[in-house]
């Protein structure tokens, strides 16, 4: 079977930085991998690497065609972006948002067809969305908010979504709603999602398989438990960590203070 | 829910019929009122008479059919054809630059282009103005390098960079601009005659001349720009985002700020420096119908128009038999209504 995503030799610079050294991936169709790497690693260059925005070496491959033949257009048609901190163009209502995601399939000159429209009211339907529809998107809370992005991304109605952090700002509650309806909506449509991710607890849960980024470089890579280990976290996050099982069959990522003492300081001794 | 059920942005006709009525009305009122008052009945006469078939007799005397389609009827027309180029241009730039202040006026563009067109009239061979001339083509010259150095030297600036950085950077590329234009009308003041009063904009002395002269580069650029305006919608949501949909933010940004320069040049050229009718125009559309640019731009075309017509009607008429300025009547109005921008606009980037 032809992998969905295929990533080989991924470079890329920013002057004399190395943002992304050779890295490799491979993400098969309707599978969900999750990224995970300290701040800095290069994940969301990663991503962005995917989406055209950034130019690299090596070469990229969607269902087995490179991204280099590809028009920009058609590529949008194969890769959806759920970026971490979208821009919100003021004055700009839910739908008229959420229909942007229709512009890859839209003529030069034509404006959206009775088709688009269906499409976006689907997703509307889909995200719960239909009450918030001509609210202007400034005026959302956070978790609205990251609901209409999604929205737009599938109203792209590409096979891959991409997803950068995409519950970082969100309550735990918000985080797991937000994370349920992308498997919800992956199952349903079939897709291929990779995501960067910051929760390690939660990454462990929804992605099929990790890959973790450090400086740049693929450093581990597979299940939840293979990936989530002591001293890979030590060794490239810097953080003395505590893998427990959750007696469920997952694993929960506990941070372990260093100093290991919670007694009160000393009165005395604080400045 | 399916498709019938939302409601996108979107250009209504009737939105643009009743914006074109007040392009009509405000033709009427302008040609009606001047030294010599025409009745309304009696121009629509004189107007339908001129098409084929139709055969009127207005009632005005040939003095008044002069004044009429020698004077007033150019100047309007011209007028309509300035504001607007300058009201697309301005709806334009704030697209492609993503900033709501910016203004073909503030970006140093209208400033490039009139020191284009004072070097070309100065130095230039002495031949009537044609479309196709060196007059036009050393506006368009002078209104790219006025805009590329204003967005050289606003984004230049890393730390701090906002929305008001770009304008402040349009300021300082226009004074210098102006203060040149200025200095090489003073050293051929006896063959600079024409562009005397350059600076604070006029349409006092246009003919249909002029008209013909700014005709193809104004239909051209607007076109492309209203070609443009879904782009612009989705250049909205910032490069990276634009770029994930399909678009490439570059060729948009070079299109787009190609034609706004062209049309701004080519009216430049005729009328001079007029500031704030690419601010005021767009903006209050955007606040009654709504942000899109394909809603934004067309009406900017129409209202822009209007809105430059009754300008000058204002700047003919307020002090007659003396003129006002037109630049000055659009300051007056716009650089109050600038204030409100800025404020609203506080924080933006761009």
């Amino acid at each position: 079977m032809t992998a969905a995503l295929t990533l080989t030799g991924i470079g890329v610079r920013f002057g004399d930085a190395t943002i992304l050294d050779s890295v490799d991936l491979t993400v098969e169709p309707g599978e969900w991998v999750g990224l995970i790497g300290p701040n800095g690693a290069g994940k969301t260059t990663l991503l962005r690497t995917v989406t055209g925005a950034v130019a690299f070496d090596g070469s990229i491959q969607i269902n087995g065609a490179d991204t280099s033949t590809l028009k920009r257009r058609q590529l949008a048609r194969s890769v959806a972006l759920v970026p971490q901190q979208p821009v919100l163009p003021p004055g700009t209502r839910v739908v008229d948002y959420v229909l942007l995601g229709r512009t890859p399939h839209l003529g030069e000159v034509t404006g959206p067809s009775r088709h688009d429209l269906d499409i976006v009211a689907g997703v509307l339907d889909a995200l719960s969305l239909s009450a918030f529809m001509n609210r202007d998107v400034t005026t959302l809370s956070g978790g609205e908010l990251q609901r209409v992005v999604i929205a737009r991304a599938f109203a792209q109605e590409s096979p891959i979504l991409l997803l950068d952090e995409p519950t970082t700002a969100l309550d735990i509650g918000k985080q797991q709603a937000v994370l349920e309806l992308v498997d919800r909506l992956r199952r349903q449509r079939t897709l291929t999602v990779v995501s960067a991710m910051h929760d390690l607890t939660i990454a462990s849960q929804f992605p099929d398989r990790l890959v973790m980024l450090a400086a740049g470089q693929v450093v581990a890579e597979g299940t939840a438990a293979a990936v989530l280990r002591p001293d890979l976290i030590r060794a490239h996050y810097d953080a003395e960590v505590r893998i427990l099982d959750d007696g469920a069959g997952g694993i929960v990522v506990v941070p372990v203070r260093s100093q290991g003492d919670t007694t009160d300081p000393d009165p005395g001794t604080v400045a | 829910m399916t498709g019938d059920e939302i409601r996108p942005s979107r250009l209504h006709w009737w939105w643009l019929v009743g914006a074109l009525l007040v392009l009509a009305a405000a033709v009427l009122v302008s040609v009606m009122l001047g030294a010599v008052d025409l009745g309304a009945s009696s121009i629509v006469s004189s107007l339908l008479d001129r098409l084929p078939f139709v055969d009127l007799d207005s009632g005005l005397t040939d003095r008044e059919e002069a004044i009429l389609w020698d004077l007033r009827m150019p100047r309007v027309v011209l007028g309509g054809i300035v504001g607007a180029t300058l009201a697309v241009a301005g709806g334009s730039y704030q697209g492609a630059f993503r900033n709501p202040l910016a203004d073909p006026y503030l970006l140093g563009v209208a400033a490039g282009a009139g020191l284009g067109a004072t070097i070309a009239i100065a130095y230039g061979p002495s031949i009537p103005s044609t479309p196709f001339g060196p007059l036009p083509l050393m506006a368009f010259i002078g209104g790219i390098a006025g805009v590329a150095a204003t967005y050289a030297i606003g984004y230049s600036v890393r730390a701090g960079r906002t929305a008001v950085t770009l304008i402040l950077a349009g300021v300082a590329v226009a004074s210098f601009l102006t203060a040149v234009q200025t200095y090489l009308q003073q050293r051929n003041a006896e063959t600079l005659r024409e562009v005397y009063g350059w600076i604070l904009g006029r349409l006092s002395t246009v003919g249909w001349t002029e008209v013909w002269m700014v005709l193809p580069y104004v239909v051209v650029a607007t076109a492309v720009m209203l070609l443009g305006a879904r782009r612009l919608d989705v250049l909205s949501v910032g490069d990276d985002e634009a770029t994930t949909l399909g678009v490439d933010p570059t060729r948009v940004r070079l299109v787009m700020v190609l034609a706004a320069t062209l049309g701004t040049a080519a009216v430049v050229a005729v009328s001079g420096l007029i500031g704030f009718v690419g601010i005021i125009v767009p903006h209050t559309i955007r606040i009654i119908f709504g942000s899109s640019y394909r809603i934004v731009l067309p009406l900017s075309v129409v209202l822009g128009a209007a809105f430059l017509i009754l300008a000058d009607l204002l700047a003919r008429t307020v002090a007659a038999p003396a003129e006002i300025p037109i630049g000055v009547v659009t300051a007056f109005f716009g650089a109050p209504f600038f204030a409100i921008v800025l404020r609203s606009s506080r924080g933006l980037g761009s």
